[in-house]
This record gives structure tokens, C-alpha cells and sequence, in this order.
């Protein structure tokens, strides 16, 4: 399927805190509630529009057992997107929030979007963390917040499309050099054949393609 | 004495580089004696298998040939190759749903049998492909019934091995099967009886068994090609280690090693909560309710207690590697089998507090004791960066760049790396990949064959990859590639696909390992 851009996100953060379930939500549109352990990484695909352009979000589901991070952490290179995930239910999730940026930010590319997400907002009774604590956070650390619900959908696309509408943004400011692959971004095939260079806003509906 | 015989044997075949030293379990899967001779022109009289050498040459040959394999009582059970799945039959009664742990593939999931057991009913069903059932993988070794060199031999390979399963895939409907018989291999009630073979195999295992000192190396070469049902569990527990081979100390040994168990419970597991035990158990923990979360048997609190305390004490005794996620699957097996001998039907919805608490402890022992025998062998997998696993997932690689450059160069060219897709392989051991009953078939064999988790599994990845081959070569980027090799339908897998896979792996793993550079293309 033709697309003008490819993004790379990867998810990470704390092991339980539902990363699988929301990119099961947002691939499959369903939520398993008890879900398969993550083992180093799992790959999921979808497809978005964002100003009239189709975006392609290829992203890695990490595991959030600390052993595995020696694999998980090569992810980070190559992803213009990450989604750091917390649970609202529990309070070490969230305190283990800067151990995690810390090691986006070491091993990822500058311009990568963070966007934090408070995960299990319909379990309001358990709630540890106050929605202002992930916003306070956020704001401190320059990421994108939202709260979310893998169970009921809630936000779950907002904070995809989010994400990948300030990439947009950012590829319109030639924040990001899109011909380094290392970042991330990948321009649709037929995209790449028209626009050697990046123009953003150039019409953007491409046919056919499809390629490697 | 048998320990040190162990000892000897595993010495005695040790590999050195480049030496081409007779394999243990060389005898057990049926590779063409050709191949062995050529191979093994200085091997001992008893490697040059005693089969009847008429093979044919297509697999239709073989098909035809073979039709009436079930007629007569052949004598291949006696000889060295015990036929390759061979557990127990499934009852043909249909059940209400059918959760597979799998749920990732479920459209397949009614379509076939898992136990493909030919039966003489079996052969009135229309289009009922008993020729390939039992031992198609002899046809794939005829094929290769040469020394293979070039990888267009090994594709011949494969391509048979793939058309036998289309053929199968094609089968007509069939009744669902239950659900028991999907996760442990058991034989429910109402199960035709059992066939002479079956029989034959199963007195064979008892003899052995029931000697005073039980010969392990023939156990080890009868368990290969699959272990029956009635017998696996004292036969896990015997070619784990855990068991002595000595009829007289057995009974012995079990009270002390269960003892032993429940003494660490009591000495250490109270320290779950202690400050630098926490993570580790909470850990845990989480994981257990998400360990096999669709059976319904693994829900229940006793259940999951069982896997938390084993885990924890493993965890603690091993400060190397520490509790690793995946390490929780490598428990389901053996509380499965172990718990078989207390359960009849239904294994998935049992109630475990229905058993008496000795009972309910005696698997839990048991199973921790198994359990570490088996993460002896491969505990550089879980240490810090899983140096087993980034060295196995390499060796996958290259074995693949040899045995098969199409896929090989298909897979780089798609810009997939092993290690997104094998790394689980590894960690887990397949179990993510393929349903519980196969791997339960699967390590019959795995602890029948020396080195088997640690070393023979490689050869099973690669088997296993190649055996997607025409899938593999017909996705075109990155995205599908990837979602097909995270997502191999195996839901419909039973001991029929899991001897074929072994087979071949047996086949790889002969041509391969300690094999001259001088293979490579």
C-alpha cells in the first residue's frame, strides 16, 4: 500500500504497565485483557492520515523486564517515535519514569517525540498517580502526555496519531533529515520518486508502490 | 554407576571441531544408511541402521508404498526406528470451544487433529491421508539420500516435506477435538484403543522401566521418536536427571529431593518480601497470570502459587541469571505432564485442590527439580545480556546462510534481522511458536538427544524456519516478513509436525555440526 511517509516508534516502559494491549488496541482495535509476555520485541503496523497523507507507523513492542534491555535498547536508534507508557495503579511505574528517558535520550536520536502515557485510566479506584503528576512531568521533560485506556480505547489512537502528527511537524520544519533512515522516517516510494528533497507541503496522495 | 556411565557416555561423544565422530542418537531417527555410510565409513557396526533399503525415490512412490502400511503389523518397532509419533490417540468426539493458547492463529485451529494418529477407523475417512502420516520424513531423507552439498538439495528437502503437509492441510473437516487432548497429549476416555504398536512401544518402555537398573541409553534411543503418554512422566524424570537410573534408590531419592524442595519453600520463601528479594517476586507475580492465560487450569490461584514458589526459589539459587521472563513458560511442561498422572480428561479445566495435598506437592517438587536440570544446561541464556542467546541466534544465521541462501539472502534483503524474530525462539524455547502439546512431543526428544535444549534446538530453529520457506519467499517487504515469522501458524500442529520437524533437524544438525568448512556455499 502506497504511503508518503513511514514512522518508527517504539514502546517502552515498566513490564505489566500494558504496552502490548495498546498497541493491540490500536493495530486490532481489541483488548486482551490477560496478554502474552513480551519477549525482547514484537512488531506491529498500521496505517493513519495525517493532513490528507497516508503515514505508515511500523512499531516496536518492547519487553519491560530490565534483562531484556540490553536488546530492546537498540531499538531506540532508528525510531522517530516513542511512546513511554506508565500505569496510573502503581507508583513504581511511574518513579522509574526518568531511569527510562534517561535511556531513550542516550540511545536515541535527538529529535526523536517522546510522548508519556498514563496507562489504565478505567481503573480510576486504583489510581496512584493524579493525572497533574504526568503532566508536571511531561512539561518538565518536553514530552507529549495523555492518559489512556488499552481497555476501553480511550485515547489510544489520539496518542499514536499525536505522536506522529508532531513528527509531521517537525519533518515540515526540516527539523528532521528524512533521507537519514537512522532517524526513523522513510518517504513513501512514490514520494521519494517526486520529492528528492523534502517538501512538506507538496499534495501528497500517491498510487501503487509498494515496495521493500 | 549409571550416573558415571552418563558421565562416560557424554565424554565419548564429545564434538571436537571439524571431526565427523559418531552423533549420539545417530541411530534413533530414521536417516538413510546411505547417508550414515557415506558419513560414517569408520562408525561401529551398529550405526549402519538396519532398514530395507527399497526407498522411493518421489514421495508419491512413497505414498503409494506405503498405503497399506496399516494392514500388516510391520516390525519396525523393534528395530531401531520406533515411529516417530506415536503417543496416544484422540478420541473423534466434538467439544464446545476450543481455546488455544495460541490464540494469535485460531482460524485453522478446528480444521485438523492434533494427534494425527493413524488408526485402521482413520482409513475409511474419505480422503484421509494416512501415507503421509506416519513416516513421511523417511521420504524426505530419501530424497536426500545422497550426501547433500548444494542447498538446492536441501530445498528438494523441504519441498517434500512442504507438499506432505499441504496434502494434510487439505484434509476434509474434523470433528474438534477436546481440549485435553490439545494441551498434554492425553488420551481421553472413549479413545479407540490402542493400536499393537502403540502396545508393542508401550511394553517396551514398561520393560525398560520396570528393570532394576534402567539402561538410559536405550531409554534415551526409544524416547527419541516420542515417549507414550502412560510412562512420559517417569521417563522425564528419569532422563532429566532427576531420577536414578536404579530401581531400588528411586523411591528414595524422590522423598529426599521433595524434602529438599520444601525445605528451600520453608527457608527462603518468606523472603519474598524482603527488600532485595521484592522485584523478583513481583516480577513473578505479574507474570504468572500471564503465563499460558487461556487455560483455564492456569487461572486457578493453587495453580499459579505452584509457579510462583517455584520460580522464586529457582530465581534466588540462581543470582546469576535471576528470574527471566520467559523462564515461567519453561515450568508448564512438566507440571503438565507430571499432573497427567493424576488426571484422566480434561487436563485444562481441572481443579487442582481436587488432588491431595501430598500430590499437589509432589508435582510442584518435581516439576522445580526438572525444571532446573533443564536451566543447567542453558543458563548463559538468562545472564546478564544473554550472551546463549546472541550466540545461538548467530549460529541460526549462519547454519541458515549455508543450508538455504534463498531464504537466507530473502530475509536480508527484507532488512529482517534473526534476532527480531528468533530471539524469542531462543528464549523460549519454541514455546511461544508452537501449541503446548508439540512441545511436549518436542522435548521428549530434546531430553532423549544429548544436549538437547542447549544444542539440538538450533538445529530444530532452523529446521523450523526453513519449513516456511514458500512463505517465507512470498512475502515481499520488511512489514509482512516480520508479521509472518512473529506469527507462524503452528495452531494446528500436532506430533505428526513436530516428528517431521525433528527429523529434519536430526538431518541438519548431521550435516552441520562439526561439518568442514568446505559445506559452506
Amino acid at each position: 500500500m502506497a504511503y508518503a511517509y513511514l514512522f518508527k516508534y517504539i514502546i517502552i516502559g515498566d513490564t505489566g504497565v500494558g504496552k502490548s494491549c495498546l498497541l493491540l488496541q490500536f493495530t486490532d482495535k481489541r483488548f486482551q485483557p490477560v496478554h502474552d509476555l513480551t519477549i525482547g520485541v514484537e512488531f506491529g503496523a498500521r496505517m493513519i492520515t495525517i493532513d490528507g497523507k497516508q503515514i505508515k507507523l511500523q512499531i516496536w513492542d518492547t519487553a519491560g523486564q530490565e534483562s531484556f534491555r540490553s536488546i530492546t535498547r537498540s531499538y531506540y536508534r532508528g525510531a522517530a517515535g516513542a511512546l513511554l507508557v506508565y500505569d496510573i495503579t502503581r507508583r513504581d511505574t511511574f518513579n522509574h519514569l526518568t531511569t527510562w528517558l534517561e535511556d531513550a535520550r542516550q540511545h536515541s536520536n535527538s529529535n526523536m517525540v517522546i510522548m508519556l502515557i498514563g496507562n489504565k485510566s478505567d481503573l480510576e479506584s486504583r489510581r496512584e498517580v493524579k493525572k497533574e503528576e504526568g503532566e508536571a512531568f511531561a512539561r518538565e521533560h518536553g514530552l507529549i502526555f495523555m492518559e489512556t485506556s488499552a481497555k476501553t480505547a480511550s485515547n489510544v489512537e489520539e496518542a499514536f496519531i499525536n505522536t506522529a502528527k508532531e513528527i509531521y511537524e517537525k519533518i515540515q520544519e526540516g527539523v528532521f533529515d528524512i533521507n537519514n533512515e537512522a532517524n526513523g522516517i522513510k518517504i513513501g516510494p512514490q514520494h521519494a520518486a517526486t520529492n528528492s528533497t523534502l517538501s512538506g507541503g507538496q499534495g501528497g496522495q500517491q498510487a501503487g508502490g509498494g515496495c521493500c | 554407576m549409571a550416573a558415571d556411565n552418563k558421565i562416560h557416555f557424554w565424554r565419548r561423544n564429545a564434538k571436537g571441531p571439524g571431526s565427523l565422530q559418531p552423533i549420539y542418537g545417530a541411530r534413533y531417527p530414521p536417516v538413510d544408511p546411505r547417508v550414515l555410510c557415506s558419513f560414517l565409513k569408520d562408525a561401529p557396526k551398529t550405526n549402519a541402521v538396519s532398514v530395507k533399503s527399497k526407498k522411493p525415490a518421489t514421495f508419491h512412490e512413497f505414498a503409494r508404498s506405503t498405503n497399506d502400511a496399516w494392514d500388516i503389523e510391520d516390525d519396525e518397532d523393534g528395530g531401531f526406528f520406533p515411529p516417530l509419533a506415536h503417543s496416544t490417540s484422540v478420541p473423534a468426539q466434538s467439544h464446545s470451544t476450543v481455546k488455544a493458547s495460541r490464540l494469535k492463529e485460531t482460524d485453522r485451529a478446528a480444521d485438523k487433529e492434533p494427534e494425527p494418529e493413524p488408526r485402521p477407523g482413520d482409513r475409511s475417512e474419505p480422503g484421509s491421508a494416512d501415507v503421509c502420516r506416519d513416516r513421511p520424513k523417511t521420504d524426505g531423507e530419501s530424497a536426500n539420500g545422497r550426501v547433500v552439498k548444494s542447498s538446492s538439495d536441501v530445498q528438494l528437502n523441504s519441498n517434500s516435506e512442504r507438499s506432505t503437509l499441504q496434502k494434510q492441510q487439505s484434509l476434509p473437516m474434523r470433528p474438534i477435538i477436546p481440549l485435553v487432548a490439545r494441551i498434554s497429549d492425553q488420551n481421553a476416555s472413549g479413545a479407540p484403543p490402542m493400536t499393537v504398536r502403540e502396545k508393542t512401544r508401550l511394553d517396551k518402555f514398561k520393560q525398560l522401566l520396570a528393570s532394576p537398573n534402567t539402561d538410559l541409553e536405550d531409554l534415551r534411543k526409544h524416547s527419541w521418536s516420542g515417549i507414550p503418554r502412560e510412562v512420559r512422566p517417569v521417563t522425564w524424570r528419569l532422563l532429566s536427571g532427576y531420577l536414578p537410573a536404579n530401581m531400588e534408590r528411586r523411591e528414595l531419592v524422590l522423598q529426599r529431593k521433595r524434602e529438599e524442595y520444601f525445605g528451600f519453600i520453608e527457608q527462603y520463601y518468606h523472603s519474598r518480601t524482603d527488600e532485595h528479594h521484592r522485584d523478583t517476586y513481583r516480577q513473578i507475580h505479574i507474570d504468572i497470570p500471564r503465563t499460558n492465560p487461556l487455560i483455564p487450569l492456569f487461572q486457578q490461584p493453587l495453580v499459579q502459587e505452584v509457579f510462583e514458589r517455584i520460580l522464586f526459589i529457582w530465581a534466588i539459587r540462581h543470582p546469576a541469571s535471576g528470574y527471566v521472563q520467559g523462564i515461567n513458560d519453561l515450568v508448564t511442561p512438566f507440571f503438565v505432564v507430571f499432573l497427567s498422572e493424576f488426571v484422566e480428561e480434561d487436563m485444562e479445566n481441572f481443579e487442582m485442590a481436587a488432588l491431595p495435598l501430598e500430590t499437589q506437592r509432589n508435582i510442584e517438587a518435581d516439576s522445580f527439580w526438572c525444571m532446573s536440570k533443564l536451566l543447567d544446561g542453558i543458563q548463559d541464556n538468562y545472564t546478564f545480556a544473554q550472551p546463549g542467546i546472541q550466540k545461538k541466534v548467530k549460529a541460526l544465521e549462519e547454519l541458515i546462510s549455508r543450508i538455504d541462501e534463498d531464504v537466507h539472502l530473502h530475509i536480508q534483503r527484507c532488512e529482517v534481522e534473526y534476532l527480531q524474530f528468533a530471539f524469542r525462539w531462543m528464549n523460549n524455547l519454541l514455546m511461544r511458536e508452537l501449541p503446548l502439546r508439540c512441545t511436549i512431543r518436542l522435548w521428549d526428544t530434546y531430553q532423549a538427544e544429548s544436549e538437547g535444549f542447549s544444542h539440538f534446538h538450533l538445529y530444530v530453529c532452523a529446521a523450523f524456519l526453513i519449513k516456511w520457506r514458500k512463505e517465507i519467499l512470498s512475502m515481499l517487504d520488511f512489514q509482512g516478513l516480520l508479521m509472518l515469522l512473529q506469527n507462524l501458524p503452528t495452531i494446528h500442529w500436532g506430533n505428526e509436525e513436530v516428528g517431521l520437524l525433528l527429523a529434519e533437524a536430526y538431518r541438519l544438525k548431521y550435516m552441520f555440526a562439526d561439518a568442514p568448512r568446505h559445506y559452506k556455499r
